[in-house]
């Protein structure tokens, strides 16, 4: 179906936006710029949540997509071009006003804008060029640009793009090759790696010009991130992590998303989530790249092919540090700042807030407490003037059925994760079926 | 032997004020006390003393701290003294006793292990946190002849932390937040600075012209921010968790059109 030109700003809103909440990223971080007093909008680094959706994720940017007519099948996708549904394209200048307005009106922090395909991967970038080249010179808006690069588009759009944009992003869209041959028909993993290499050079290439040149402009300031779709392909966990640890080290990313798949079209090749999209399993997943980025782990350390996915009763610290009891407990008083980090319930702040305060008196339980150490989960993995804070058992088993009692706040509620009591009494079909030769010898008394 | 009690007016040139005179009334730092102007019950076997707030001391305070214990340690102390805890008062005085005692300053919110530095650290981070979430949650709405205004009722008295960023961002526009707790108003002119204003009530029948295209842009938004939830993840425990009611008041895509 296609809708003509009349359609008002509402509709295209609802409708792009709509195609567009399927991109995990919102965020505004990375980037810290004042205004220059002229024009209008800064950056914080920190990046600042304007709102919250009802899904509880944060609404940081006007994430819209510039328009859902897409040449494409992806498979996974809203905006496959087999799917009826109403189709839709901003105008740059409808872009532009509505970012104006929503800015002035401190609803939120800048651009995230994405788009399908439109008759080809250059004619798309090149629209969004010319929306963003609207916005930073005509409206001399300066606050945050997330724009997402065309998989094929030519590098001359893409380097031209990021110099106005902050950040950049390509989705990888599935952890593996295979599974985006068998979804994603029309992209090819070559053509999602090689913009994302020229974009991670081209950085490189602006340090050494902004060495020289203090004012030079500067290409994709924020660093540029992609997103995974996690559950709609059978990869493991350890896969998965394996792949974002690569895309760290090789082509250094600011951030890896992960997204649990959502069922949004229906196709045979794609798997039936009765239960909703992985949520938890999405959460550990998350835990686990925080301790790749700002942890010091290592994938192998986490997991491995023997074990290759993540328990979703524990965090993977809990996890990670129940297996290796031997290296606990540590002393708080002592200990190094990389050891710290890898107890559970010691976070990066209160490991940094230890080590600065232990330097002017000797630390108890109740001053790491008020720290902000978590001393229901730390208990067992630390000590403190040579004591653990009660007598507990150095055991995988103890501890594990300790940790397990704790509340942890979780995407889902507890109910989905069912365990009871066993009773002598209830049927819980563990056995299978008689079969019919079975019953027959029954009826002849030979069993 | 007798206590003294002063009485500091709730700002931080009062707060300034106080520890100045508590200072210099050589009485002992263990002898005297700081709260802030209220209510609470009176304490016996001690003096009340009522301190004004003295731009003079105050800016003496200031530059002593800024010189001894850096910039770090003073926009913290700056950020606590803006807290709503009737206690920061005294905390703040014993921790700038303490930093003064030190050899080293600038290491005074690193003792998270004395428990007035730890208050402080923690009074700093909780009106520090109000703020950068206002920063977010702040609606303005146009009225008519262009001015941005908005409405907000923090529980500490953020104003003043919120200034500078706002100030950056919109450089060119004539935009008012008005604190309808403390009765404060912060402004600013368009290529100008920004300055609080006190004293002033506000004029609602102003507020009701609001522009023409104001109306339509709230509609977008409200329009936005339910389009772009995802059905199947609905998660109202968490949105709370991370937008507590208490903001959603003055927020348009929260409240129902009368």
């Amino acid at each position: 179906m296609r809708i003509g030109q009349s359609m008002g700003l509402m509709e295209k809103l609802e409708i792009l936006s709509d195609a567009a909440k399927y991109d995990v990223a919102c965020t505004s971080s990375g980037v810290d710029r004042n205004g220059d007093g002229k024009g209008i909008g800064n950056c914080v680094a920190a990046g600042i949540c304007h709102s919250f959706s009802a899904d509880g994720r944060c609404i940081s940017l006007l994430k819209i997509l510039f328009t859902n007519e897409c040449i494409y099948d992806c498979k996974y996708c809203m905006n496959r071009a087999s799917n009826d549904i109403p189709r839709a394209s901003f105008s740059p200048d409808e872009i532009c006003e509505l970012t104006m307005g929503f800015y002035r009106r401190n609803y939120i922090e800048g651009l995230f804008l994405s788009s399908g395909v439109l008759y080809s991967p250059d004619y798309t970038m090149e629209l969004l060029y010319q929306t963003l080249y609207k916005l930073r010179t005509v409206w001399h808006f300066q606050g945050y640009i997330h724009v997402k690069a065309i998989p094929g588009a030519s590098q001359r759009l893409i380097d031209q793009t990021g110099f106005l944009a902050d950040r950049m992003s390509i989705n990888l869209e599935l952890p593996t090759a295979d599974s985006l041959r068998m979804l994603a028909p029309n992209k090819h993993r070559k053509t999602i790696l090689k913009p994302m290499r020229q974009i991670q050079t081209r950085m490189a290439e602006n340090k050494n010009e902004l060495m020289v040149y203090r004012h030079a402009p500067k290409f994709v300031p924020a660093g540029q991130s992609t997103q995974m779709i996690i559950g709609a392909t059978p990869e493991t966990d350890y896969q998965i992590v394996s792949v974002a640890q690569s895309l760290y080290d090789q082509f250094s990313l600011k951030r890896v998303f992960y997204s649990a798949f959502v069922q949004v079209t229906e196709d045979s090749s794609l798997p039936a989530l009765p239960g909703g999209p992985p949520l938890l399993r999405e959460h550990r997943l998350y835990q686990a790249d925080w301790l790749l980025r700002f942890y010091g782990f290592r994938a192998e350390e986490l997991l491995s092919e023997d074990k290759p996915n993540f328990n979703v009763l524990l965090d993977p610290k809990c996890d990670w540090a129940l297996r290796h009891l031997d290296q606990f407990p540590v002393e708080i008083n002592r200990a190094d700042f990389y050891t710290l980090l890898r107890v559970p319930g010691i976070g990066n702040k209160s490991a940094r807030r230890i080590v600065k305060a232990r330097k002017l008196g000797v630390l108890d339980f109740a001053d790491i407490k008020k720290m902000g150490v978590v001393l229901k989960r730390a208990l067992y993995f630390i000590t403190c003037k040579g004591k653990m804070m009660y007598p507990t058992k150095l055991e995988e088993d103890y501890i594990t059925r300790n940790l397990l009692n704790l509340d942890e706040k979780l995407p889902v509620h507890k109910e989905e994760i069912r365990y009871q009591q066993l009773s002598l009494f209830d049927d819980m079909r563990l056995s299978r079926e008689p079969t019919r030769e079975e019953r027959l010898q029954a009826v002849g008394g030979q069993i | 032997m007798e206590k003294i009690i002063f009485v500091c007016e709730d700002s931080l040139d009062g707060i300034f004020t106080g520890i100045y005179d508590a200072w210099d009334s050589r009485y002992g730092h263990e002898n005297v006390k700081l709260i802030i102007d209220s209510e609470e019950t009176m304490e016996l076997f001690s003096r009340y003393v009522e301190v004004g707030a003295d731009g003079e001391k105050a800016e003496k305070v200031a530059r002593t701290l800024k010189r001894r214990f850096g910039d770090e340690v003073f926009e913290m102390i700056c950020q606590a003294a803006a807290s709503f805890a009737p206690e920061k008062a005294d905390a703040l005085y014993r921790v700038v006793v303490k930093g003064l005692s030190m050899p080293d300053g600038r290491k005074v919110m690193d003792a998270l292990a004395d428990p007035n530095v730890c208050r402080v650290f923690e009074l700093s981070r909780q009106a520090g946190y109000e703020a950068h979430h206002l920063t977010g949650f702040v609606r303005f709405q146009e009225l008519k002849g262009g001015i941005l205004f908005s409405r907000i009722r923090p529980k500490n008295n953020a104003l003043t932390l919120i200034g500078p960023h706002f100030a950056d961002r919109l450089p060119q526009e004539n935009w008012v937040i008005y604190d309808e707790g403390r009765k404060l108003f912060l402004m600013h002119q368009a290529g100008g600075c920004w300055g609080l204003m006190r004293g002033r009530t506000l004029n609602e029948s102003f507020l009701s012209q609001i522009s023409q295209e104001e109306e339509q842009f709230r509609q977008l938004w409200k329009l936005f921010t339910k389009s772009i939830s995802i059905q199947a993840r609905e998660n109202r425990q968490l949105q709370r968790q991370n937008l507590p009611l208490r903001f959603r008041t003055y927020m348009p895509e929260f409240t129902q059109e009368a």
